[in-house]
């Protein structure tokens, strides 16, 4: 196999990975404190999306302030999911929430299909972002380079959030031990607001990228990808925003290899191999790659 | 004294035995008078679903595991049926990638249900390896996991399997007796489970794993050993969902059928298999009753319009809110429906006169209190 | 007080229930002499048909308008209550009211299969029609067929499908075959490239089948697929595949793809995007506006084979696009739209043609005897069998939108 092509597919994985990345960042977010895996968190994404369309077809108005909008209906909706649907849950079992997110998350699925129907519409970015730039044999478009540059900017920012200001540190005080947090007189609710309010504007800029990238929409796309997210964030450690970068890329990248190297016979299975190597990972270090201690 | 006892209806035989006992079977000859009619479609549908709902609650509410791969050992069963009881001939002609000695196999559908069940407790065995060592979250998402692996299998392996176009013309000789039949068999032996001295073992495990080990619970095998089961009575299911439906591939074990259950399951209660009743009473039932809200309802004589998808928000609406107001489902810890199914005093009770009055006085009570309030 | 809390509760969900038991028996006039009780009889026999009663007949249409298969089924469905209510509004069959009763699949098996029971039980209905896809046809027709109530299927394609389903399915859409056949045809005998790369969705029954007949009708006629390579639908990232493509295509001279239309256009766009400028050709999975809207520039030249042309001057095309645009406030989404329409059609005029003696086992003996029966997807008849003999047409994209090259009969 010719070095060219490798790199080529590697190049693919990072693309692919980086989307992975930023919902995974957003999983881990809310996780972090919460411990619960958000179902409905690719459907946020998806109502970002069906937002951002109404805005650039309907409204027609510039992309900045497209994506200003719906990050902010992306948010909207998460506050109020969190109001409803998971506040009241805070003190019930792990598995009471996820419950609660996948009926949330067949809510939103079936309230688009009934407002937008199932038909798949285009989603077209502006074209200055759909240039492609070559280098040999690696083809990114401006998209892509954009989708680079958000997974970095977030990160640091993110990163430097949580270390730096106030509402960091108790976002990191809640995620060791929210009862404590809470006894120390954080004001939980604030904390947890934040975190869903950023890991929704997350979703909903992830989903500009994914939209962007597969150029279509529909109410049911958020599902796979959040699922393949979630695999990511519980890969690098979930909690972890660092490991939420590290497992996306590297889901991104083993999925890419698979499909590319593998004989065509097998590379079918490349969804299953996702879940494989998740499997693997997770038995050989139960925490991911960058995961702390051993969480109870 | 006997007067001083609050006597509720709920604890007379005879009035268990009238609800639980006789209005089922009353329904369920009614049902099967028609063979290929509505009702019997709806009540064999709720039967499988009763069966993968109280197998999916063995692990899910008494052992403290979260799982979410029904589908996956559903598929199992159903596919070992479909290999085992359609005729060599169609065999040949759909699944030219099987060994011959399995073509050549045809088997009646009672004797293949117990090897498909036996066949997803092996895959149960296999995969868990891992499902012991997961806790909570992961051990969900890696049973998803386990769902799109095997539908990748399905979907890829066409020689063996057909591929995405699915088995056709499996024989549908699930009649409303068999899957009853075959269901109570099911819920008697995971009532006897539950109720010896392995089931009280698991719920220790499951109400603190710390405590149950100290006390000499060997862990890693309970786990192991109710997956197995689990799978063993979600193969059955499978197989007989694919008796049913005389058509089985790939697509239908897949996310949308392993949530149904867990749905069924939370909702009536994950802590009892008489909840796993329930909830699969309630899936089976409910989106029928909605159903016509979706076409033309005419609301005080002004006609909606066509609004499909109605009846899965309302259910989504429903499980949000059950869930925060009432977490451990519609049944809770209640065993009360298999409580009165399996225990003798039950079928004694026509017999014994003081029964009968402790029925009328129960109602009598019912009354004065209801005139009361 | 937590069982009292409980007892409330179940009352609650009781009394809605009973609500909504009310209000099913509300909502379906026509329905309501069959009303809900169970039929106490013995075993239904098979041949025992369904009539239809006063001046109201029953027909069931059962399409998946929520689920993986709404984007197909809801136009189909559409279609189908287009026909019936322009039939409806022009007196009827033979004076005689349609009234069609309409059930979600949910696209779930069992939900499809128990629909089909209860509009034939409960709602007594003389013919049913819908559904696009096989499995989904599967499951429904077998209880069709047991119950000796005529099904004909809108959308589905698989042409063994009325074998193994029984004497009362029949298609409405012409098989796979057909559709694979001319396309293999067109592009070996007119374009006379002879070497292919075939992409397959594996994950779907049409797409397999597809592909299997194209590959089978090109390497009969000379042809050779050089290269083959697969996706899982709802993968949306062929990269790896293209780029397996550019480093060694094997002197492939088109491409072909066989997949849904949700992956349409982002194929088209992804492999043109990477510079590969070999014709590509699909099946009916490909005719779709989503061609032009994803793909833009890119989607130029690519071929089509499928069921019909809404550039078609023929007035039956015409005058139901123009029908459909006013009644849905936009164009035809796809061809199940007219699919859905043809259907309905073939219903009823084998329900005409029954005059007064509207029963289940003369509508299928009717249907059986359909011969030369303009369609908007073609003519339609069952001479030869229940799957339609029928052309397929070609078409190019052309300035953004479909142009019809050419029916090839094969």
């Amino acid at each position: 196999m010719p070095i060219d092509y490798i790199i080529g597919q590697l190049v693919n994985g990072l693309r692919l990975g980086s989307i992975y990345a930023i919902v995974a960042i957003g999983y881990s977010i809310v996780y972090g404190i919460l411990k619960l895996i958000n179902f409905a968190h690719g459907d946020i994404m998806t109502l970002g999306v069906y937002a951002m369309l109404i805005f650039m077809t309907m409204l027609g108005l510039p992309i900045w302030m497209v994506i200003i909008l719906s990050m902010m209906i992306s948010v909207c909706a998460g506050l109020l999911i969190e109001r409803l649907a998971y506040r009241p849950l805070r003190s019930a079992a792990e598995e009471t929430t996820l419950v609660s997110s996948l009926a949330v998350s067949t809510l939103l699925q079936n309230v688009l299909l009934m407002i937008f129907s199932a038909q798949k519409q285009a989603f077209l970015l502006p074209d200055y972002m759909t240039e492609l730039h070559t280098i040999g044999s690696i083809h990114l478009s401006t998209m892509n380079i954009i989708t680079f540059a958000s997974v970095a900017v977030s990160l640091v920012v993110l990163i430097l959030v949580i270390h730096k200001t106030r509402i960091g540190t108790a976002m990191r005080a809640c995620s060791e031990n929210l009862t404590a947090a809470k006894l120390m007189g954080i004001n939980i609710n604030k904390v947890i607001v934040f975190a869903f309010a950023v890991g929704s504007a997350l979703a909903c800029m992830a989903g500009f990228m994914l939209a962007g990238e597969y150029k279509t929409v529909d109410p049911a796309m958020g599902f796979v990808p959040g699922l393949k997210a979630f695999c990511a964030a519980v890969l690098g450690g979930i909690g972890s925003l660092g490991g939420a970068v590290i497992g996306g890329l590297l889901i991104g990248v083993s999925e890419m290899l698979f499909a590319g190297l593998m004989p065509t016979t097998v590379t079918a299975y490349r969804d299953a191999f996702v879940f494989v190597v998740l499997i693997l990972v997770l038995l050989f270090k139960p925490t991911g790659i960058l995961g702390s201690r051993e969480r109870a | 004294m006997r007067h001083m006892e609050k006597i509720r209806l709920r604890d007379s035989n005879i009035f268990r035995l009238i609800c639980f006992v006789l209005a089922p079977l009353i329904i369920i000859i009614m049902a099967g008078q028609k063979n290929g009619g509505y009702y019997n479609g709806i009540v064999c549908t709720f039967g499988i679903y009763a069966l993968l709902a109280a197998s999916l609650n063995l692990v899910n509410g008494f052992s403290g595991m979260f799982s979410m791969g029904h589908a996956a050992f559903m598929a199992v069963g159903a596919y070992t049926s479909a290999f085992l009881t359609l005729a060599p001939q169609q065999k040949i002609n759909m699944l030219p990638g099987l060994p011959e000695w399995l073509q050549n196999v045809q088997l009646p559908l009672l004797p293949a249900l117990l090897i498909c069940g036996l066949c997803a407790a092996l895959l149960a065995l296999i995969v868990a390896f891992p499902v012991v060592r997961f806790k909570g979250h992961y051990l969900a998402v890696a049973t998803l996991g386990l769902v799109v692996i095997v539908r990748s299998v399905l979907d890829i392996e066409g020689d063996v399997t057909n591929g995405a176009r699915g088995i056709t013309g499996l024989p549908s000789s699930a009649s409303i007796w068999l899957i009853f039949g075959v269901l109570v068999v099911s819920l008697f032996i995971m009532y006897r489970l539950l109720s010896s001295a392995y089931g009280r073992s698991l719920i220790a495990m499951r109400d603190d794993q710390v405590a149950a080990q100290t006390l000499g619970v060997n862990l890693t095998a309970k786990k192991i050993s109710i997956f197995c089961i689990s799978a063993f009575f979600a193969g059955i299911g499978g197989a007989l969902w694919g008796h049913t439906q005389t058509v089985i591939s790939g697509q239908f074990f897949y996310f949308n059928m392993s949530f149904k259950i867990v749905q069924m399951s939370i909702i009536g209660g994950m802590a009892s298999l008489s909840g796993g009743l329930l909830g699969a009473l309630f899936i089976t039932i409910v989106p029928e009753l909605l159903a016509p809200l979706e076409s033309g309802f005419v609301l005080f004589s002004y006609p909606l319009p066509d609004l499909y998808g109605l009846s899965n928000i309302i259910m989504s609406v429903f499980l949000v809110v059950l869930i925060i107001y009432r977490r451990q489902g519609l049944m809770g810890n209640s065993e009360i429906l298999l409580d009165t199914f399996f225990s003798k005093n039950t079928y004694t009770s026509v017999f014994k006169k003081d029964e009968y009055k402790h029925f009328a006085k129960a109602c009598i009570n019912l009354c004065q209190r209801k005139k009361k309030s | 007080m937590k069982r009292k809390g409980m007892y409330r509760f179940l009352a609650l969900v009781l009394a809605l229930s009973m609500i909504m038991v009310l209000a099913a028996c509300g909502s379906e006039p026509a329905s309501e002499s069959a009303g809900d009780e169970p039929s106490e009889s013995a075993t239904v026999e098979p041949s025992e048909s369904a009539e239809a009663s006063g001046d109201v007949i029953n027909v069931g249409a059962l399409f998946n308008v929520t689920g993986g298969q709404a984007s197909l089924d809801a136009p189909a469905l559409n279609g189908f209550n287009l026909y019936f209510d322009q039939v409806n509004a022009a007196g009827g069959i033979n004076g005689k009211q349609i009234n069609v009763v309409s059930y979600d699949g949910k696209t779930d098996q069992t939900t499809c299969a128990n629909n089909t029971k209860k509009m034939i039980d409960v709602d007594n209905v003389v013919a049913i029609g819908g559904l696009s896809d096989t499995n989904y046809a599967l499951a429904a027709g077998a209880v069709a067929q047991q119950a000796g109530i005529p099904i004909v299927f809108s959308g589905a394609t698989k042409p063994s499908l009325p074998d193994e389903v029984g004497d009362f399915a029949f298609m409405t859409a012409f098989g796979d075959d057909t559709c694979a056949y001319a396309a293999a045809e067109y592009v070996y005998n007119d374009l006379g490239l002879t070497k292919a790369y075939l992409l397959i969705d594996q994950s779907m029954e049409f797409t397999t089948t597809l592909a299997d007949f194209f590959q089978d009708r090109f390497e009969t006629l000379g042809g050779e697929i050089v290269l083959t390579d697969n996706y899982m639908n709802k993968d949306p990232d062929f990269s790896a595949q293209i780029d397996r493509y550019l480093a060694d295509n094997k002197g492939a001279e088109f491409l072909f793809f066989s997949g849904v239309p949700d992956d349409a256009g982002v194929l088209i766009k992804q492999f043109r995007d990477k510079g590969v400028t070999e014709p590509i050709v699909s099946g009916d999975g490909f005719d779709t506006p989503l061609l032009w809207e994803v793909a833009g520039d890119q989607s130029e030249g690519v071929i089509v084979s499928t069921h019909c042309s809404f550039e078609n001057t023929d007035a039956v095309v015409q005058d139901f696009v123009a029908a459909y645009t006013e009644t849905y406030g936009n164009a035809p989404e796809n061809a199940f739209a007219a699919l859905g329409y043809d259907c309905a059609k073939i219903i009823a005029t084998a329900i005409e043609t029954c005059g007064d003696d509207v029963t289940s086992e003369n509508i299928k003996v009717n249907l059986e005897a359909i011969e030369s029966l303009k369609c908007v997807t073609g003519t339609i008849s069952y001479t030869n069998g229940h799957v339609p003999d029928k052309t397929a047409s070609m078409l190019i994209v052309e300035n953004g939108a479909f142009s019809f090259i050419k029916e090839i009969v094969s």
